[in-house]
């Protein structure tokens, strides 16, 4: 860690001083600042100094506005203010537009969406009747059958696929 | 959330301004023109030294007040009402420095460009010693002196300054009102008033004009 140059050390004692004429220091650099005007004479001219100019600027003039400037203000806002309301009613029957085209977006989109979930469901049930149609085809004969630990022992013992083969 | 909530509550408790504003909020018009009425002097008061120009602080006072009516529904008090006020007077005043400073370029670009560099603040000091009468100042001089001096400070040092003089705003308020912290204000206004010190002390010391040497 560097120690201040000279220059940035009087910079920092300018802020005390300007902090402390401010009332912006806590109180222990408040003390320093005191201890240093009633040690150093140069310490008290120059803080002296800055009162007195920062003093000056009371001579700036204050503005007085007059009743006009009040009129032309609100007058100028209540004008603005209506602009805004009537921006605002224009506004509506686009908006209302705006909300009927999104309601029909929605509502197409919903309709597509199902269609295209019925036939994805209707091609599930086709392919599951492709699957069973083998038992389908043989369902007269499988019902004759009444036991399935019949038919276990039947293809077991090969009549069966005998019966299929010859079945076919 | 709840901090937040407490922080409101607390300006409102505090700082009258801050319950007139919440009744604008509420579209109640004759709480907006008691907070114009209130503030309308002070604030053309800052702009006029910010920007040199009665006409133009006066304009930019309207779009202030323009500015808070047309945010009133958004209001939400978080600081002080005239911390809020000056920091929109700030962004106004931002806004139109910068829309000058492209009117002044593009007038500089056609004119010859011989403009002299140098240090205002020099320039300022060097007005001061040397191309005046050696004589006691009257109130209207000294405050074309002054005048003169605020005029030769940056932009941010005379926002600062005028603050700190006619809003009596601590360097809490400032910083919040011109969005640094509060070091960086105590910095500024340092360096603001060595600079109005370095213009003003032949003033001072002397209480006159110096003589030409």
């Amino acid at each position: 860690m560097s120690q201040p140059s000279p220059h940035e050390r009087r910079g920092e004692l300018e802020e005390q001083f300007v902090g402390y004429l401010d009332g912006e220091l806590d109180a222990p650099n408040a003390h320093r600042v005191e201890e240093a005007l009633a040690a150093d004479p140069h310490v008290r001219e120059e803080v002296w100094k800055l009162e007195q100019t920062w003093e000056m600027l009371d001579e700036l003039p204050r503005t007085q506005v007059d009743e006009s400037f009040t009129r032309s203000t609100v007058e100028m806002i209540a004008v603005r203010a209506e602009q805004e309301l009537a921006q605002a009613a224009q506004l509506i029957p686009q908006r209302r537009r705006n909300a009927w085209l999104l309601s029909g977006t929605v509502v197409a989109c919903a309709a597509i969406a199902g269609f295209l979930s019925v036939l994805v469901m209707e091609q599930r049930a086709d392919e599951r009747l492709l699957r069973d149609l083998p038992v389908i085809e043989n369902f007269e004969q499988y019902r004759e059958v009444g036991d399935i630990e019949f038919l276990r022992l039947l293809r077991e013992r090969g009549f069966a696929q005998a019966e299929v083969k010859h079945g076919n | 959330m709840a901090q937040s909530d407490n922080a409101a509550e607390s300006f409102e408790l505090r700082d009258p301004d801050v319950r007139l504003m919440l009744e604008v909020r509420d579209d109640n018009a004759a709480a907006f023109e008691e907070l114009m009425l209130r503030y309308q002097n002070r604030l053309v008061t800052v702009l006029e030294h910010l920007v040199s120009s009665r006409d133009q602080a006066e304009d930019l006072a309207q779009e202030v007040f323009l500015r808070v009516y047309r945010s009133r529904k958004r209001y939400v008090p978080g600081a002080k009402f005239s911390t809020w006020l000056f920091t929109i007077a700030n962004n106004v005043a931002a806004n139109a420095r910068r829309s000058r400073s492209r009117r002044r370029e593009v007038s500089l670009s056609v004119s010859d460009g011989s403009s002299s560099g140098g240090n205002q603040l020099d320039q300022l000091a060097q007005a001061a010693s040397g191309l005046m009468p050696a004589r006691q100042l009257d109130k209207a001089e000294m405050r074309d002196v002054v005048r003169m001096a605020i005029e030769g400070l940056n932009d941010r040092q005379r926002m600062a300054v005028l603050l700190s003089k006619f809003e009596d705003m601590s360097y809490a308020d400032i910083a919040a009102t011109m969005d640094m912290s509060p070091e960086a204000i105590k910095s500024l206004l340092s360096r603001a008033r060595l600079n109005l010190k370095e213009v003003l002390e032949p003033y001072l010391e002397r209480g006159h004009r110096p003589a030409a040497e």
